[in-house]
């Protein structure tokens, strides 16, 4: 099976961009992959884009609005959307672009410019209408729900998990500050997540994502052109990715089928046995702190219902064994169509020594992930420094 | 036989079982249950069981289905519940191009390719189709599916000649042969005369010169090679695909001259050895949801010269009778699942070669091309070619 | 009277559309009027499938019979919504429930009612996961899924 490596990345300063028009947005990313990478426009053989529902900037089909500012003209061109693991979705069609042959130098592009309309009245509308949309309005309450039921099911004394939650707040705010595309940079302590207020209980405002502006360009490439594009490819090393049925009562969400499979799925192809010491680094998809807690034991970090100690013990902060998303996450930069392909540009950036001053030393290993739907689909793709 | 690549040899996969529903309007199912009517079809003809599907591309749209996210709403309908699903939004084919990657891929064996739409659940089709256009100049001026189309399609007319009586032929010619495909929605029996008569929509457009808008679904299996020649005696070979795109705006292309589709079909027929494509392809299955088109997409199909479509259709060549029969199922003239139909095309191309189309059935096929496009007046084209062997 | 700036669009789309819930949800929502709710039964797993459905997502296979579940049931999660946006169904604060009924394998998705909501942080302490509750059916029935008025919190002995 052929080999495909991540070879450069572009991303935009993200926050809210009212400086620019969303194909603007996209040529910015596309234009600092192509400066990251040195390829011109012309040698790209293909592209993949995406973002959330095309209802959230009101645009249908805005792969062809932004064809131009993709660089897509008289190129194969496709648009992949689904929910929060767009990117990922991208990334994955990028790699499979490549793996299958037809194509050698592959751009994947993931952007939203969510300051353009209500997003969470967008993402109601992903409930049908005629039993759950009434319900299930925009994204904290999905996540909210499994949150609890999380808190509850390992009968966590709910301070603990609070405090447990409050920390990876911090850490991620903290970290963002070293990131220069992120954009929520304040400094907090856990006194300001305890005391902020509840969005959808039990997340309260500093539990939980902002909405950005961003974009996020990737071009992948075979093992040959990687190769000759740059001295360190990011090779892909697993890829895997599963959805639990639509109706969200349906499942089990704290031992959560996707999630658990997309992971296994990744592990089998990179050969992980044992997630927290193979990885260096892990830019785990985390729009909900609580929700973070969750994937940790759903990819293997830790044993279920023992996610609190990992943070309590340190080892998921930035100089802990196992760091989980030093970039400052999805909690400080959600641009929700490239979000996921920011966890995949970063894990590059890290197995690349690329990532400047959130850099962790030595990474061999890293992890990136996405998550979307109601609480329904998962992805994974896993990146190494050697093919 | 294998194709070689740097490094490599690019395995064979075919299509080996579609099914589609008998499109129409406001089809009681929901989309859900549409796209789980044709997995299980599928499903049955080609004697599987869902654990035999190993991936799902499904190619629905979130403004079409009035839902956000629309692929996480049958994601399980389409045998995907636990699998890696995906979805390549707005065109079946650039589903079907997706599925036909992670086969080639090796990482998967088999893909199926769905989609479905009602389109009788939106009140006012034009007004979702301005909303194609950018805020800022295009939508404004209210353009949309079929205008942009009708300003192609003077342009047509003006600059190569082509009448109003040509463009009615193709009209005349779908509209007939769909009386011999029991999923078609539209069937008459009209004369050039009736579609030059009929309600103009938009100059030159009249009402017969349009595609309806379709409720409807459709499934696609491939498989690769192993697997496809357990699954089916006859397969339709995978020989050779292309995609491409124009430039966005409509004031910044040449409307007649359509790169995108030249260079998906040269992409295509490079990979299949295709060099003269009027004579090596048997039957074609062009998206044309516009009398027009079809003829501009003839040309730029190779399937005549620069400006000889009005002439291809007076000489009969693309009649069911002719040379090279265009859309025996009746085509989007008929039929037209937006976001679908691309799919369709591509099973009907499909049918044809595996010796299942009935009563619009092609005798000798041995060669079949299947197009889809979407976008203003054709902005993105898809091209594949299929084979027997 | 604000200046218009020059390059900033701002506009509300607002496209009709008109769904039909297909012959199952359509015979699901018909029984609603009734005070009755249903869901069907999965021929392979046998679980109880609630909204009814056609076809069992697991399994993949058309469900075969129809069942009347309880009014009643045990509250699985819950949260308490405190933010605005367009077309909300009702003004924050109000609570949610996912709620898995007497009979049934799956839950669903509701209000929740009958909570005194003027300190929200003393509310969400008050409902407790594994409480009992129960429908309140409003007096005039549509065929709607908010034919129920909310699930209230239930004592039984």
């Amino acid at each position: 099976m052929r080999k495909v490596a991540v070879v450069g990345i572009g991303q935009t300063v993200h926050g809210r961009r009212k400086d620019v028009s969303f194909p603007d947005l996209i040529y910015e990313a596309v234009e600092k992959a192509l400066d990251d990478t040195k390829l011109t426009i012309e040698e790209v053989d293909a592209v993949v884009s995406g973002s959330m529902p095309a209802p959230m900037e009101g645009t249908n089909a805005p792969h062809l609005w932004w064809a131009d500012a993709l660089g897509a003209r008289s190129k194969p061109l496709m648009r992949i959307a689904t929910c929060g693991t767009t990117g990922m979705s991208i990334a994955h069609s990028a790699y499979y672009h490549v793996a299958s042959g037809l194509f050698d130098v592959v751009l994947a592009v993931g952007a939203e410019k969510m300051y353009e309309n209500d997003p969470q009245a967008v993402m109601a509308t992903i409930a049908e209408p005629f039993f759950q949309r009434k319900f299930i309005t925009g994204a904290p309450v999905i996540f909210s729900f499994q949150c609890n039921e999380y808190t509850h099911r390992y009968k966590l004394p709910e301070e603990r998990v609070r405090q447990a939650t409050a920390m990876l707040s911090v850490r991620n705010h903290t970290d963002a500050l070293d990131n220069p595309y992120a954009h929520i940079k304040i400094k907090i302590t856990l006194e300001d997540v305890l005391k902020s207020r509840i969005i959808a209980y039990p997340i309260r405002f500093l539990d939980v994502c902002p909405i950005s502006d961003g974009a996020c360009a990737v071009i992948y490439a075979s093992e040959d052109k990687a190769k000759k594009i740059t001295d360190n490819p990011a090779w892909i090393k697993g890829v895997g990715y599963a959805g639990d049925e639509y109706w969200m009562g349906d499942s089990d969400k704290v031992q959560w089928a996707s999630a658990i499979i997309a992971a296994r799925r990744a592990y089998k192809m990179a050969g992980i046995e044992n997630p927290l010491k193979q990885f260096d680094v892990a830019e785990v998809y985390n729009p909900f702190t609580y929700q973070e807690l969750i994937y940790y034991e759903c990819f293997g970090f830790c044993e279920k219902g023992e996610a609190c100690k990992l943070v309590e013990d340190g080892t998921v902060m930035r100089d802990g064994e196992l760091p989980c998303a030093p970039s400052g996450g999805v909690l400080c930069t959600n641009p929700i169509g490239a979000t996921a392909l920011i966890r995949v540009a970063e894990a590059a950036l890290q197995t690349m020594g690329k990532a400047g001053k959130h850099q962790i030393p030595d990474v061999e290993t890293a992890f990136a992930s996405g998550m979307g739907g109601l609480n329904q689909l998962n992805g994974v793709m896993i990146l190494g420094k050697t093919p | 036989m294998f194709k070689k690549f740097k490094g490599g040899h690019m395995r064979k996969v075919a299509i080996v079982g579609v099914a589609q529903t008998n499109h129409g309007e406001n089809l009681q199912q929901t989309v859900r249950e549409l796209i789980y009517d044709v997995t299980v079809e599928t499903l049955a003809k080609t004697n599987l069981a869902k654990d035999d599907v190993d991936t799902v591309v499904a190619s629905t749209s979130d403004y079409w289905q009035g839902m956000g996210c629309s692929n996480v709403f049958h994601y399980d309908a389409a045998a995907g519940y636990l699998k890696d699903s995906t979805k390549a939004e707005e065109d079946g084919a650039l589903g079907f191009m997706y599925a036909y990657m992670r086969v080639l891929s090796g990482h998967f064996d088999t893909a199926l390719a769905v989609s479905a739409i009602k389109s009788s659940e939106i009140s006012s089709i034009s007004t979702l189709t301005n909303l194609y256009c950018d805020p800022f100049y295009q939508r404004p001026i209210g353009l949309g599916d079929i205008s942009s189309a009708a300003i192609q399609a003077r342009l047509y007319m003006h600059r190569c000649g082509i009448t109003e009586e040509q463009a009615a032929k193709v009209s005349v010619k779908s509209l007939g042969n769909a009386f011999y495909n029991p999923y078609a929605h539209r069937r008459a029996r009209i004369t050039i005369d009736d579609v030059l008569k009929s309600r103009v929509v938009a100059h030159p457009l009249k009402e017969l010169d349009c595609c309806p808008a379709s409720d409807g679904a459709c499934a696609v299996l491939i498989a690769s090679e192993d697997k496809a020649k357990k699954i089916t005696d006859n397969p339709a070979w995978i020989k050779g695909v292309g995609w491409s795109v124009e430039s966005y705006f409509l004031g910044d292309r040449d409307l007649l001259d359509v790169e995108a589709l030249r260079v998906a079909a040269g992409k295509a027929y490079g990979t299949a050895g295709i060099k003269d494509p009027s004579r090596q392809i048997d039957v074609a299955e062009i998206c044309a949801p516009y009398s027009f088109q079809e003829l501009l997409w003839y040309e730029h199909l190779g399937l005549c010269g620069v400006g000889e479509g009005g002439k291809l259709v007076d000489e009969g060549v693309t009649e069911m009778s002719g040379a090279l029969p265009v859309n025996p199922s009746g085509g989007m003239l008929s039929t037209n699942p937006y976001t679908a139909r691309g799919l369709v095309c591509i099973a009907e191309a499909a049918l044809q070669l595996m010796g299942k189309a009935g009563e619009h059935q092609v005798s000798n096929v041995k060669t079949t091309l299947a197009h889809s496009m979407h976008g203003l007046a054709g902005q993105l084209h898809s091209v594949i070619i299929l084979s027997s062997d | 009277m604000s200046e218009e700036v020059v390059g900033v669009v701002s506009e509300t789309i607002s496209l009709p559309y008109t769904w039909t819930a297909g012959p199952v949800g359509v015979r699901f929502l018909k029984a609603l009027k009734d005070k009755k709710i249903m869901g069907t039964v999965c021929p392979r797993c046998r679980r109880v499938l609630v909204p009814a459905r056609r076809f069992c997502p697991r399994c993949f296979v058309d469900t075969t019979e129809w069942v009347k579940v309880s009014d009643k049931g045990t509250l699985k999660s819950f949260t308490l919504i405190n933010y605005s946006f367009t077309g909300q169904p009702k003004n924050p604060p109000y609570l949610i429930g996912m709620i898995q009924l007497d009979k049934a394998d799956t839950c669903f998705f509701h209000f929740l009612g009958g909570i005194d909501l003027s300190n929200i942080e003393k509310a969400c302490k008050e409902v407790k996961i594994g409480m009992r509750v129960q429908a309140l059916w409003k007096e005039k029935r549509e065929g709607k899924i908010t034919d129920i008025e909310h699930f209230e919190p239930i004592t039984e002995r």
